[in-house]
């Protein structure tokens, strides 16, 4: 191999993150503005089983087959929630808490396992557990960038309907939209988002990657097509950085990088974000008592 | 390998004390966890445990950093204020996003526990904190590290484990009854002066004591299913508080102990097992919980269609008989017979040439459903200014809902009238 080939095969793996860290801030947007911003995380925490999963049962560990056992697994733990919800009268948020204890220490018992099963190692699945961009290969890289470009894709098909769904949810009932219909395709976007950011960030922090790009853009804006672009870049430069600073510093994951990354960005818009941010709001402040004194002179006088 | 590594520890004559301490281990600090889990679960705030679990990380990586030891003062201290740090910040995040609530948590406690991930990775070797230790605990470790208590050698963590576990069941004890009016009636409670803040506050700092006490054995991801998996099972077992509190501790260790047993026998992680027993008991009660598990709700949905069926059985042939007054036997469609045939053993209906024919008892219990039937279409008529055409459906269902006092307050309601808005007589009650 030369130095050739490991730069270009550096950018394409940078190139196949941005696009996941730029979905992931589209998708958190709808997902944050519909007010269910944690309902991946139990599908996160799920993924790990079906990582180990798809592993037991097929022996291969290509991107393909692991990411394959995520989805499914992402999705039966969507699916025992709803069972839940249906059948017993556990709150939402208690449900939420059992299936992200519970799917992930089963995810975490059957990699644990694995040496002892005759498997060398934990065949290189715990870095799902955390993140690991390193072991990609521009193949897998490419592959997560067309899934991401999917995804945008569905967003920007239903965003005006997402967006009814989410700032008025009678009325779009109402006038005949299919509300569960846009609710499923919302969360199976999240599914999707959350298994695709499962190589570069790990189950336990993907999550992280959908909620904190939109409530960050939400500090800059308040029209729903620059927040969901905002939130998209937002998520492209914590994903892009993390996995830069990952790179040199090898001994550090690169889930808790990207996330750290995200969080300094939210951080920042907290404090000089034009639309609800700090200074903005004094300012805001400021102007309204200036107003106010002006308009209460005269009467100030009178008295 | 599994058979060489059971006959290795089998040999081993600290086998079982080894293996006795990590259960009473697991056991203390599960009790814990469902304690304060069952109060999470009823105050709603599971999610918030989930987001302690993960957010105390930063806190006790820099106590560790500062020269705390697992289980150390300034380990709890480091995580206590990293809960309460938590909570503050998500409500700064909340009224500055103008946002929903988990999506203010789940901003803070990911970047705090991204935080401290990073800080691990800078914590020098020989700090007994890693990434695997973070992530599922090293239950199987603990035991190694002792402190000699009156002659025995016993588990540092165990012993950590017990007195917070003394300490929460004295504190939650000592407050019960605030507890209780806080939980189920916070706005009532803090109008009777109960100081709601203060005790919230005492629940965050008692949640990051359990998740410390647990961290060294489950990490801080899997905290979270000893703290709601077991409370909520409790929930559904029972509806009384107290009850809910012991049931949540009891099944916390139980699933503690068989939980390490299962990982002892799969060879693999303790922790990771007893979230997923956790799991199995939560299903368990799910399904066989009484009053509304699974099973009783199938069986009671199944018992109402079967007495719709008779009773629209005993209706019918009443009607049949209210229509032309001859005696002959009527006849029952074939999807019926199995209701006519129990209708029949239970003396309500008899056998006429060929058809059936309703008894005087089953006649009393027919006249009451017709009853129920047309008292319900001439309350509607009169009362909802519901077209004549339309009342048949309604009242067909509320029939078998109705009992003899509700009849009562509707004939009382209706001025002595015999005739219900198709102009046919309501029998009088049976």
């Amino acid at each position: 191999m030369t130095w050739g080939d490991l730069s270009h095969n550096t950018l394409v793996v940078a190139v196949g993150v941005a696009a996941v860290g730029f979905a992931s801030g589209v998708v958190g947007s709808l997902c944050v503005l519909r007010k269910r911003a944690l309902a991946g995380d139990a599908a996160a925490h799920a993924t790990l089983v079906g990582v180990a999963g798809a592993f037991l049962v097929t022996g291969r560990r290509d991107l393909v087959t692991l990411l394959v056992g995520a989805v499914v697994a992402a999705c039966a733990g969507l699916g025992v929630l709803v069972l839940v919800r249906r059948l017993t009268r556990t709150r939402d948020d208690a449900a939420t808490a059992i299936v992200i204890g519970v799917s992930f220490g089963a995810g975490i018992a059957l990699i644990s396992g694995l040496p002892a099963w005759g498997y060398p190692g934990s065949a290189g699945l715990e870095q799902f557990l955390l993140g690991h961009t390193a072991a990609l290969t521009r193949h897998d890289a490419m592959l997560l960038a067309m899934i991401a470009v999917g995804a945008i894709a569905v967003v920007a098909a239903i965003l005006k309907e997402a967006t009814l769904v989410a700032f008025d949810e009678s009325f779009a009932s109402a006038t005949g939209w299919p509300v569960w219909v846009i609710d499923a395709i919302v969360v199976g976007l999240v599914a999707v988002m959350v298994v695709v950011g499962l190589p570069a960030v790990g189950a336990v922090l993907v999550t992280a990657l959908v909620v904190i790009p939109p409530v960050a853009a939400r500090l800059w804006t308040d029209r729903v097509g620059t927040l969901v672009v905002v939130s998209g870049v937002i998520g492209l430069v914590a994903a892009v950085s993390g996995v830069a600073v990952s790179a040199s510093q090898s001994r550090l994951a690169t889930g808790p990088l990207v996330v750290l990354t995200a969080s300094m960005l939210f951080a920042v818009s907290l404090v000089i974000g034009p639309r609800r941010g700090v200074v903005a709001r004094r300012l805001a402040g400021l102007q309204r008592s200036d107003r106010r004194g002006l308009v209460d002179e005269p009467g100030g006088h009178d008295a | 390998m599994m058979s060489i590594v059971l006959a290795e520890t089998a040999s081993d004559p600290g086998f079982s004390a080894i293996h006795a301490w990590a259960m009473a281990t697991a056991a203390v600090i599960a009790a814990s966890c469902g304690l304060v889990g069952t109060l999470l679960v009823v105050r709603r705030m599971s999610l918030l445990g989930d987001a302690i679990g993960h957010a105390v990380l930063p806190g006790i990586v820099v106590a560790v950093l500062a020269g705390g030891r697992a289980g150390g003062p300034l380990v709890f201290l480091g995580a206590v204020v990293a809960a309460l740090v938590t909570v503050g910040l998500t409500r700064v995040v909340r009224a500055a996003g103008g946002l929903a609530e988990d999506a203010a948590a789940g901003v803070v406690f990911t970047s705090l526990f991204a935080l401290g991930m990073v800080l691990v990775g800078f914590a020098p070797p020989g700090t007994h904190i890693d990434a695997a230790c973070v992530l599922h605990g090293e239950l199987a470790f603990l035991p190694f590290d002792t402190v000699p208590v009156a002659g025995v050698d016993v588990p540092r963590a165990f012993l950590v484990g017990a007195i917070v576990l003394l300490g929460l069941v004295v504190s939650v004890l000592t407050t019960w009854k605030l507890q209780v009016f806080t939980a189920f009636d916070p706005a009532g409670a803090r109008v009777a002066g109960v100081p709601v803040g203060l005790i919230t506050m005492g629940l965050l700092a008692a949640t990051a004591v359990a998740t410390v006490a647990s961290f060294d054995a489950a990490g801080a991801v899997l905290v979270v299913a000893m703290l709601v998996a077991p409370a909520a099972a409790a929930e559904l077992l029972t509806r009384r508080l107290h009850w809910m509190a012991l049931l949540a501790m009891l099944l916390g260790v139980a699933g503690g102990c068989l939980g390490y047993l299962a990982a002892w026998r799969c060879n693999t992680s303790a922790a990771g097992m007893i979230a997923v027993v956790l799991g199995v008991e939560y299903a368990v009660a799910a399904v066989i919980a009484p009053g509304d598990g699974v099973i009783m709700r199938l069986v009671g949905r199944a018992r109402l269609s079967w007495r719709v069926v008779c009773e629209d059985i005993l209706a019918a042939l009443w009607r049949a008989e209210e229509a032309v007054a001859a005696p002959g036997g009527r006849h029952v469609s074939a999807g019926r017979l199995p209701a006519a045939w129990w209708l029949a053993t239970s003396g309500r209906i008899e056998r006429v040439d060929g058809g059936w024919r309703l008894s005087s008892r089953g006649r009393r219990e027919a006249e009451n459903v017709v009853r129920s039937h047309r008292l319900w279409e001439a309350w509607l008529g009169r009362h909802a200014d519901v077209p004549i055409d339309h009342l048949h459906p309604p009242a067909e269902w509320v029939e078998h809902h109705l009992g003899s006092a509700m009849r009562e307050r509707l004939q009382a309601d209706m001025d002595a009238r015999t005739a219900d808005p198709h102009g046919r007589e309501i029998p009088p009650e049976a």
